[in-house]
Order: structure tokens, then C-alpha cells, then sequence
């Protein structure tokens, strides 16, 4: 075969190979009112972050958990007569409650002033997504992340104690609506801090008092009255008072009451969280 | 072109004078300082910094944990109270405050030195810490010294707070303050290895969570060892957090459960050997120098 047309031979393949391409240009993905994988993405993002090092992002909730039960335990077996049973009953339900809270505000806080630390947040600013794609993006990767480390307490605490759910339903309900609520909360703290001082402040002057003051480990209703109303006003109880009711069926407020209560605030956060996405509030200039 | 600038044109007629020629004492002044067997300055200076370095973040440094030791007595004595009568003759929440004023101590002087040598690590500006003209020993008490700070500051904020709480009397001042500057300069000594051996924060965060957490809070904070069965007992008492515990108690309460003389020898042996040891990772330069 000659060069000319081993050439002419490379040319017209060249220009099918053409024709092929154009008639298969990457266009803009159709989607309709919403970007399912938009946001499938994002809550994958915000899970794998959450749990990305499970070393100390797992097992750390993990160990401390037991060490409070473990605390417990001596403290009661030692320093009186009868046996630690029942108040191990009454704090793991609590503990465990605690533990994914904790990790569903760490998650979507952290993972936001880190993005915005790093200038990586126009990633998800200029992905095609909505503002309410991404708060329930957001939320639910937070639920996530904690329902994990949750259930990873949970199991740990089987060491000492025997978890035996009175009513699954409520558990799971207020075991996702309280996680939402913190992710949400964890999302505010993100948007709006600048710095990690702002997160650990957060962390530790409001959420660690507000959940470990209202029955994580003690009875609320042995607390004198002026301080039994003021934990009513506090919302993170009743999601520990509801978790515990659906774990063992003893609660202080009413159940019904609790979960209405958890529902509204969640709704007010995520509306927050959502004006916030799409007004870029300290997010876009 | 030069010359027909309008600035050479305006030239001043005299030109500036030539600074003074320097005296021979100016000179000397300008040469390396010289200093005997300790660099006074540096050390004060390695010390200073450690120090401001934790009081400009005072919310988190001092405050956060006062109030987070603050949430133990009111959860503890809350929870357990009512159920509890009498330990070692006081009442529940007057055993607790001491060891939970140790407690915020150790952790805060651990997280002193750890933090501020991982820091530098990953930031790259340890060289700050390595290349002044400061010996190993300064190094070592330069930055021990800082944890040690944090940690009584720490000890003197929590205290006050609880104070509030649980006025109580201070048995034998003296030898409060021994424990708490003996097991304060442990956990920094500590804490300065755990930052010159680690990598990343990850290392830290085990460290924290998996040694220095499990042992201060299994170290009789909480509860007596006294009614533990015979084998856990002698576990407990090889731990050597239960005696800074025992002994800052014993100088709150008047009642210890192990033996004070042993925990007070027993902390001296340790930062001894600590100390040694780090200035050892010093001199050497171990996972600091290339």
C-alpha cells in the first residue's frame, strides 16, 4: 500500500472518528426538579468525611461511652450496697443518644470550616445543586454519620448493660430527628464560623451543657422545680427524653409532646439552614 | 537622561552625614551576646511564648475546661449523690472536687505541651524552637514549663469555680501544691514526647483518647479504690494517675486510699526519668532534626 493511501485512509477514519464525537458531545445532564444525583453526591461526600478515619472518628465516641459506664459501674458497685442495674439501664439510652448527636454536629460543622479553610467550598457552591438540595444534603449526611457511631455505641454498651427496645419506632424517630437536629445546628456553626475556636466554643459552652444538664445521666424529674422548667425550654431534652422512652419506655415529658417539639425545632432549622444556603450568608461574597 | 531628571537638579548641596563611628563598647554591644552556663533570656523567652501561646486562647485553654469539669461535679453529684452517703468520711461531692481539679489539670498540661509541639511540627516552624542557641535542658524546661503553667492555672480557675459549689477546707495547703506541680510537670513531660513522637493529629487524637483519657478517668476520680475487689485494686493502684489523685485528695480531705509517701516518691522517680528522656529526644533530635 502506498503512503498516499495509507494517508487518505488515516484521514477518512480521522473524520468518521469525527462525525462519532459530535454526534456523542458531552452535553449538560438533563434533570428535572431535582438533582437526585447531585445530592446523592453530597450526602455520600458529607457520610465519608464524617466517618472517613474511623479510628478515633468511630471508636473514639466508642471508648469514651464505655468509660462513662465503666465509671458508673465502679462508682455505684463500690460506693454503695446495691448493684449498678438499673442506673446502667438508664444511662446507656442516653449515652448512645449523646454520642450521635455529638458526631452529626462535628460532622457537617467541621466538614464546612474545613471546606472553607481549605477555599474547596465553591466546590459544592458551583455544583448544580439547590439550596434546599443542599441543606438536605447536609442533613442527612450529619444523620448519618451519627446514626453510625449511634449504633456503634450501642453495641458497645451491650457489655454492660442489655438494651431492649420498648418501642422501635419512637427510637428511630427520635434517634433521626435528633441527629438532624444537630447536623442542622452543625450546619449553622459552619456557615457562620471562621474559626475553630467558634466550633469548640459552640460545642462546649452551649451543646455539651444543654444535652449533659437534661438527663443524660440523671433524673430530671428529682431536680427541683425551677430547674425542671427551665430544662423545658431546652429542646436537646427531649430528644434524650424521647430516646430513652422508645428504648425503655419510661420518659419524663409526654412522648407525644416530645416528638412534636423535636419536629418543630428541626423545621425551624432546616428553614434557617436553607435561607442561609441560598442567600450564601458568609458563604459567597 | 539622569541628569536632566528635575530630582538631580534639586539635589540638596550637603550630602547626608555619615553616621558616627561606633565606640569599641558600641561594638562589643552588637556581637553575639555572651552568656554562662544558662541562656537566661532564651529560656524566659521559650517560656513566655509557651505561655502566652495558651492564656491568648484563654476561653478554650482555661475556661472551657473549667466548665467542662464543672459539668462532672453537677452530673456526678446529681446522678449519684442520693445514692451515695459517705466516702472516706466526707460527703460525695467533697471526694469528688479534688480529683476533678486534678483531673482538668493532667489533661490540660498534657494538651499544652502535646498541642504546641505537634503544632509547630506540622507548620514547619519547630525550627524556631531548634535553632536558637538553647541547650536540651533549656528546651526541655523552656516548654515544661508552659504545661506546668496551664496546668495550675487550669487547677486555680476549676477550683475557684467549684469553690462556688463545694466550699471546702484545704487539709494541708503545701502538699496540695506538691501533687499538683509534681503530676502537672508529668503530664507535660508527657505530652512534650507524645508531640515530638507523633506525625499527625491523628496520632494526638489516639494518644487522647485511647491512654490519656481511659487512664484519668479509671484512676479513682469517680470512686474509692478501697472497696474494689483485691485483684482490680492492685491494678488500680499501678497506675500512676491514681496517685497524683490520691495524694492531691489526701491533702484536700485528710484521707487517702493508697499510701501518700509511696505516690509522692513514686511521681518524683517518674519525672525524673521523664525528664530525662526528653531532654535525651532533644540532644538527640529524635523525629525532629533530618
Amino acid at each position: 500500500m502506498s503512503r498516499h493511501a495509507a494517508d487518505s485512509l488515516a484521514g477518512r477514519a480521522g473524520r468518521q472518528h469525527d462525525r462519532i464525537a459530535l454526534r456523542h458531545q458531552p452535553r449538560p445532564r438533563q434533570f428535572g426538579a431535582v438533582n437526585w444525583i447531585g445530592v446523592f453526591s453530597l450526602t455520600r461526600r458529607q457520610l465519608r468525611n464524617g466517618l472517613a478515619d474511623y479510628h478515633y472518628q468511630v471508636l473514639g465516641p466508642v471508648v469514651s461511652s464505655l468509660l462513662y459506664l465503666a465509671v458508673f459501674h465502679v462508682a455505684l458497685t463500690t460506693l454503695q450496697n446495691g448493684g449498678s442495674g438499673d442506673m446502667l439501664h438508664f444511662i446507656a439510652p442516653g449515652l448512645i443518644i449523646y454520642a450521635a448527636c455529638e458526631k452529626a454536629y462535628e460532622s457537617s460543622a467541621a466538614t464546612l470550616i474545613l471546606d472553607k479553610h481549605e477555599r474547596v467550598i465553591v466546590d459544592m457552591l458551583m455544583a448544580p445543586l439547590t439550596a434546599l438540595e443542599r441543606s438536605i444534603a447536609y442533613a442527612v449526611g450529619a444523620s448519618g454519620s451519627g446514626l453510625s457511631v449511634g449504633l456503634a455505641v450501642a453495641l458497645a454498651t451491650l457489655l454492660f448493660t442489655w438494651l431492649h427496645p420498648a418501642n422501635i419506632t419512637a427510637l428511630l424517630f427520635f434517634a433521626v430527628a435528633g441527629t438532624i437536629m444537630h447536623g442542622l445546628i452543625g450546619t449553622l456553626v459552619g456557615i457562620w464560623a471562621q474559626k475553630w475556636d467558634q466550633y469548640a466554643a459552640i460545642h462546649t459552652f452551649l451543646l455539651l451543657p444543654l444535652s449533659f444538664l437534661s438527663g443524660v445521666f440523671y433524673r430530671v424529674d428529682t431536680l427541683p422545680s425551677v430547674a425542671q422548667g427551665l430544662i423545658g425550654f431546652n429542646p436537646i431534652f427531649y430528644v434524650i427524653d424521647g430516646f430513652r422512652w422508645g428504648m425503655s419506655g419510661v420518659s419524663v415529658s409526654a412522648p407525644l409532646t416530645a416528638g412534636g417539639i423535636v419536629l418543630l425545632v428541626d423545621l425551624i432549622l432546616f428553614l434557617s439552614v436553607y435561607l442561609c444556603f441560598r442567600r450564601g450568608y458568609r458563604l459567597k461574597p | 537622561m539622569q541628569n536632566s531628571s528635575p530630582t538631580a537638579a534639586v539635589r540638596p548641596p550637603t550630602l547626608p552625614q555619615p553616621r558616627p563611628t561606633l565606640s569599641a563598647a558600641g561594638a562589643a554591644s552588637l556581637g553575639p551576646r555572651r552568656y554562662v552556663a544558662v541562656n537566661w533570656i532564651g529560656l524566659w523567652t521559650l517560656y513566655a511564648k509557651e505561655v502566652r501561646r495558651f492564656l491568648t486562647v484563654g476561653t478554650q485553654t482555661v475556661l472551657a475546661p473549667m466548665v467542662t469539669t464543672l459539668l462532672f461535679l453537677a452530673i456526678f453529684v446529681l446522678a449519684l449523690g442520693h445514692r451515695v452517703d459517705q466516702v472516706g468520711g466526707q460527703s460525695y461531692m467533697q471526694f469528688l472536687v479534688p480529683g476533678l481539679i486534678m483531673m482538668a489539670m493532667t489533661q490540660n498540661a498534657f494538651a499544652n505541651t502535646s498541642s504546641s509541639l505537634l503544632i509547630a511540627k506540622v507548620q514547619g516552624n519547630i525550627v524556631d524552637l531548634l535553632m536558637p542557641p538553647l541547650s536540651p535542658v533549656e528546651q526541655t524546661l523552656g516548654v515544661a514549663g508552659g504545661g506546668l503553667t496551664r496546668g495550675l492555672v487550669v487547677g486555680v480557675a476549676t477550683g475557684l469555680g467549684m469553690w462556688l459549689f463545694a466550699p471546702m477546707q484545704i487539709a494541708h495547703p503545701l502538699l496540695a501544691v506538691f501533687f499538683a506541680v509534681m503530676a502537672c510537670l508529668l503530664l507535660s513531660l508527657i505530652g512534650m514526647l507524645a508531640g515530638i513522637w507523633a506525625v499527625k493529629f491523628d496520632h494526638m487524637a489516639a494518644v487522647t483518647n485511647f491512654i490519656i483519657t481511659p487512664l484519668s478517668f479509671l484512676s479513682g476520680t469517680f470512686y474509692s479504690t478501697e472497696r474494689l475487689a483485691p485483684i482490680w485494686k492492685s491494678i488500680a493502684h499501678l497506675n500512676p494517675f491514681f496517685y497524683m489523685i490520691d495524694g492531691f485528695r489526701y491533702a484536700f480531705i485528710d484521707h487517702a486510699d493508697g499510701s501518700v509517701v509511696t505516690g509522692a516518691i513514686l511521681l518524683g522517680v517518674c519525672n525524673l526519668c521523664l525528664l530525662l528522656l526528653v531532654h535525651r529526644c532533644f540532644a538527640s533530635g529524635y523525629k525532629l532534626k533530618a
